[in-house]
């Protein structure tokens, strides 16, 4: 397959379009909210009638060729702001517009918009406002410690998927059934009942939103037809005109239709909020191969035709930046990728192989395309054959980092242990980063990065933190009070339990804020069972509710632990003092301490046990203190191990440390060993890896950098096959690789206009290196440098 | 008993099918001149200083070349190792060096991986008594034989011993061996020329038998340049430039006359 040169032209406008800040949204949900008629209303009718408001309101975008219509701003990546989440002040404009990394340029009228309408009426009133207020000092203290960060700080409660049956389904149905769920509300015996009327009056709102945002587009795109002079080009657009028709307002029955009704429903949910993960049309091999074979049998799909629909769809994400963010939220997540995760492959709801002709297809697309958004990622299954890992080997060679490899019968069991049932847990796959989910059934919220290293740095310190001056932690002692390794474990066990604790107080205030507040009708139509329980999606209304908190750095705290293990306590090889001293100094003379710290002292990722216990010890003390604590949406709260980019943030807000790193240094990714300590090659990180229980989270995270030479020929894909099937019999979640070599990435720094497609992986996304803040860019030349030794 | 080895590869993906892991066994009774495991040469224990850089300071250490490993200890690694050899049908393969110059550790070594289901190869010159192969061949699954040069004064020109044996092990292999693969180091210079290269195709299609299975066609590379350096080693071969892709290919596909399939690397 090649791209045409009508996608090959929108894909070029797509790179480079600038990433602009737009006011229309800012400015729509403005008015609305003053008006009148939004004083009088239910909080989710209130919604319900904003989301009417914007949708009707917001300027109707058609590009030039596209096949595939509707953009969230004005025009591509011109992105709106929410600022009944978070408000930007000027000097956020100000910073956004001028920053040197993932810039979003403002313009005068912005900054008027703002100054004069936006920040006077949005000023405290914001959710972002509403919750740091309602958190505790303690909560203030660790966050300012750089101990966790706050998801839902800036960005709204998504992390979900669309499932098998919104793709299959349109809107006049789903109205039918809101008005059957109206109709069995018992006013007498359910004292929630005017409640939940009250959720599915505003839902039904929703979906006539939805529709009549679509029957814009019908009278765009038949205006353009009347003036456009190309006859082919006017085909197209009356085409797309009946396809809107169609869409959403009934259940797709073509390609085109249904990327079209996925796509309109995307919009949806990305105007409403600004939900995390965007949104995500989750497994879309499986839920395009019905329309696809029954169009290929009757004769009516061309092969040039499906590749057009598939290749604009593709661009409509890369349109679509992730909305700005700033301060610390900026540094635990600094890109333009908003982790749409398209997932291939896997297993169908009866358990048997789900790889089929449009597997193959989309893997073909993702190849040609070569564009950073949406993310993809193969399921990989005991069932999967060879010749469908070796494809995606195909298109990983090629050093884009895409698309990542999933277990499936992992991410299976990972549901399965979380009360899911096996036909919900095998049509589900995994999103954002890693993060396991029931497609179409579950809200699973990430909640915040967890920062495990900065535990141990304060259990060392007596709870007290040296870079903010503040008594954070619980007072356990100082490094030399504990006489024993277990009596310092211990300790760092207490102080996490401590961490959590006020992180889950705060997340379950910040649950109730979205819930009373800022209830998603639209979100909830899509996702089962809101409709049957009459229940927000923000408000427990889904199947299923989980809260993660992501803990990170598990390489760099085991190797801090060993190294006092080793060091202090086993060998004795000096006392607490002089590695205190050396901490204290970032190592200014002290380098032979530092020296024996980094090249004599056992690390993680060698399948060496006297270091792997520690991950373990750490995991299982993590685990405990967070999973199945209850949240506030009648779920529970879960981990998993991931970092974003968060682990460079993390490693800023934390000093010299045990295992020879400097201060501000980023820590380790995911469960991936410290940057170059692991030494034996890939079999002993995944032998590492393995040794923490994955099937008890939600999701991890390793990183595996190759250089292309291991991927030089047939051998080396059935080596390679043999490695990502070896981990996953280990029940390793998911393995990413990244083909670069050192000498690529070092010209690109110095040549950045020369590399304006490079694409690497960064830690569960790919993003553009020219994107990537020195100090990343920094880090993955110097693995692949090791690498490549 | 202990066999010396100086270096353990795991995810070596071409010494062999599938993922194994090679024990590099130390010693050799050759010294080709584009050896690039030249710490592999000498039998005994070497120290070499290891520069280690914190910031901008270089830190040096003794670095011993050479660890004398039990058998259970090269069981126990391959333990480790076990997952990987299952899923890609791999195995252990012993390199060197010469691993057959540790005659007693290697029997006893393969006695033991063929006793824990083990896939075995070992990686040979050729050099080495013929009822030494005699008694590993019941406990190795495939052999890595390198043929060099014909003539038999180049070939102790360059690699400092003589080719008889080594033709006579091969032939013994050919006919008693489960698996042989040959493989030729390509250096230019040495063996790439017309005729030598006809000669080499010529004994392997008169000789070949069932058991022989591929051919490698090992480029002539600096990776040892490096370590020649390190090790104090003249490099003889300084001026020598691999061979060209266009050439590897061009006997890529005379070697395939052979019957057998040719393969551009390990």
């Amino acid at each position: 397959m090649r791209i045409s040169e009508r996608v090959k032209k929108l894909r070029e406008q797509s790179l480079s379009a600038v990433e602009k800040i737009s006011a229309e949204r800012a400015l729509l949900i403005t008015q609305f909210y003053k008006s009148d008629e939004a004083r009088e209303l239910s909080a989710p009718v209130k919604r319900a009638k904003a989301f009417e408001y914007l949708l009707k309101n917001k300027k109707i975008c058609i590009n030039d060729g596209e096949l595939i219509v509707g953009e969230r701003g004005p025009a591509p990546k011109e992105t709106p702001t929410y600022p009944e989440i978070s408000l930007h002040s000027m000097q956020d404009l100000d910073i956004l517009n001028t920053r040197e990394k993932v810039f979003f340029r403002v313009d005068d009228e912005v900054k008027n918009t703002y100054k004069n309408e936006i920040i006077p009426f949005w000023k405290g009133k914001s959710n972002r406002d509403r919750i740091m207020g309602l958190m505790t000092t303690e909560w203030h203290n660790s966050y300012n410690a750089g101990l966790f960060t706050e998801f839902q700080e800036q960005r709204a409660p998504g992390h979900t998927v669309l499932g098998y049956k919104m793709f299959n389904t349109g809107f006049l149905k789903i109205k039918e059934e809101i008005s059957e769920s109206i109709s069995i509300l018992d006013f007498f015996n359910d004292p929630r009942a005017s409640e939940r009327l009250e959720e599915l009056k505003a839902m039904d709102l929703a979906c006539d939103a939805i529709i009549m945002y679509a029957n814009r587009h019908i009278d765009k795109l038949e205006m353009l037809a009347t003036t456009e002079n190309n006859s082919v080009r006017k085909s197209e657009l009356l085409k797309m005109a009946a396809v809107c028709r169609k869409v959403p307002a009934n259940a797709p029955e073509t390609v085109h239709e249904m990327l079209q009704h996925y796509w309109f429903i995307h919009l949806g949910v990305i105007t409403e909020l600004n939900p995390w993960d965007s949104f995500n049309p989750g497994r879309l091999d499986q839920h395009l191969y019905r329309v696809y074979k029954s169009e290929k049998e009757a004769g009516s799909l061309s092969d040039d035709l499906l590749f057009d629909l598939l290749g604009c769809f593709w661009v409509k994400f890369n349109n679509h930046p992730s909305p700005p963010k700033m301060g610390v939220t900026a540094s635990e997540s600094n890109t333009y990728t908003d982790f749409c995760l398209i997932n291939l492959g896997g297993v169908k709801a009866d358990g048997t192989d789900a790889v089929n002709e449009m597997s193959y297809i989309l893997l073909d697309v993702i190849k040609e395309m070569r564009i950073l958004q949406p993310s993809s990622m193969v399921q990989i299954s005991k069932k999967s054959s060879d010749r469908f890992i070796h494809k995606a080997l195909d298109i990983i060679r090629t050093g884009f980092g895409q698309p990542s490899c999933f277990n499936t019968d992992s991410i299976i069991q990972e549901l399965l242990r979380q009360g899911k049932s096996i036909v919900d847990a095998r049509n589900g796959g995994a999103s954002g980063c890693v993060e396991t989910g029931a497609f179409g059934t579950e809200a699973y919220w990430l909640t915040g990065y967890f920062n495990l290293p900065k535990v141990l740095e304060l259990t060392l310190n007596n709870g007290f933190d040296k870079r903010t001056a503040t008594l954070v932690g619980l007072e356990t002692g100082f490094a030399s009070d504990y006489k024993s390794f277990d009596a310092l474990m211990e300790a760092f066990k207490m102080q996490v339990s401590y961490f959590v604790d006020i992180k889950i107080r705060g997340n379950n205030v910040i649950e109730k804020s979205f819930a009373n507040w800022l209830p998603v009708p639209f979100l909830s139509v899509l996702v089962e069972d809101c409709i049957l329980n009459g229940k927000d999606y923000n408000c427990g209304g889904a199947r299923y509710n989980t809260s993660y908190i992501q803990g990170v750095g598990l390489g760099s705290i085991t190797d801090m632990l060993t190294s006092i293990r080793y060091n202090i306590y086993d060998k004795q090889n000096f006392g607490w003092e002089k590695l205190n001293n050396a901490l204290d100094e970032n190592f200014k003379g002290y380098e032979q301490v530092q020296y024996e710290l980094i090249y004599n002292t056992p690390k993680f990722g060698n399948d060496d046990d006297y270091a792997d216990q520690q991950a373990v010890s750490v995991f299982e003390i993590y685990y405990d203190a967070v999973n199945g604590r209850p949240n506030s949406r009648g779920g529970s709260h879960r981990i998993n191990m991931l970092p974003t980019t968060c682990h460079v943030y993390f490693g800023s807000v934390i000093g010299a440390t045990p295992d020879g790193r400097n201060a501000s240094k980023p820590l380790s990714e995911g469960i991936s060993p410290s940057q170059g300590v692991d030494k034996n090659g890939p079999t002993s990180v995944i032998k590492s890896a393995s040794k923490i229980d994955h099937l008890r989270t939600g999701g991890t995270l390793l990183n595996q950098k190759f250089s292309p030479q291991f991927f030089e020929d047939e051998d080396s894909y059935d080596c390679l096959t043999s490695l990502i099937r070896s981990y996953f019999s280990l029940d390793g979640h998911h393995i990413q690789f990244n083909v670069v070599n050192a000498e690529t990435l070092k010209d690109a720094q110095k040549h950045p206009e020369l590399y304006r497609d490079l694409i690497v992986r960064v830690a569960g996304y790919s993003d553009y290196f020219n994107d990537l803040g020195e100090d990343l860019q920094n880090e993955i030349i110097n693995r692949t440098e090791h690498e490549e030794v | 008993m202990k066999g010396l080895i100086f270096s353990v590869k795991r995810y070596s993906i071409h010494d062999g099918p599938g993922i194994r892991v090679t024990f590099f066994m130390k010693g050799c009774p050759l010294s080709c001149l584009w050896c690039h495991n030249p710490e592999g040469i000498s039998p005994l224990q070497e120290t070499v200083n290891q520069t280690n850089k914190v910031g901008e300071k270089e830190f040096v250490s003794k670095e011993e070349v050479g660890i004398f490993y039990t058998v259970e200890n090269i069981m126990e690694i391959l333990d480790k190792e076990k997952v990987f050899m299952n899923q890609s049908k791999g195995g252990v393969t012993f390199s060197g060096g010469e691993p057959l110059l540790q005659f007693d550790f290697l029997l006893e070594a393969l006695k033991a991986c063929k006793a824990n289901g083990y896939n075995t190869a070992v990686d040979t010159s050729g050099y080495s008594l013929t009822e030494n192969y005699k008694s590993i061949i019941p406990y190795t699954d495939l052999f890595l034989f390198d043929i060099k040069h014909l003539d038999d004064d180049k070939h102790l020109e360059f690699t400092g011993v003589s080719n008889k044996m080594i033709q006579e092990n091969f032939r013994l292999l050919l006919e008693c061996s489960k698996e042989i693969m040959v493989r030729i180091p390509v250096i230019p210079g040495f063996n790439d020329d017309e005729v030598q290269i006809e000669k080499l195709k010529q004994l392997l299609l008169t000789a070949k038998t069932k058991s022989l299975k591929k051919i490698n066609l090992l480029p002539y590379h600096k990776i040892g340049t490096s370590k020649y350096k390190k090790f104090n080693i003249t490099n003889r071969m300084e001026n020598v430039k691999p061979p060209s892709k266009e050439r590897m290919l061009q006997l890529k596909e005379i070697f395939c006359e052979v019957g057998v399939k040719v393969k551009i690397g390990g």
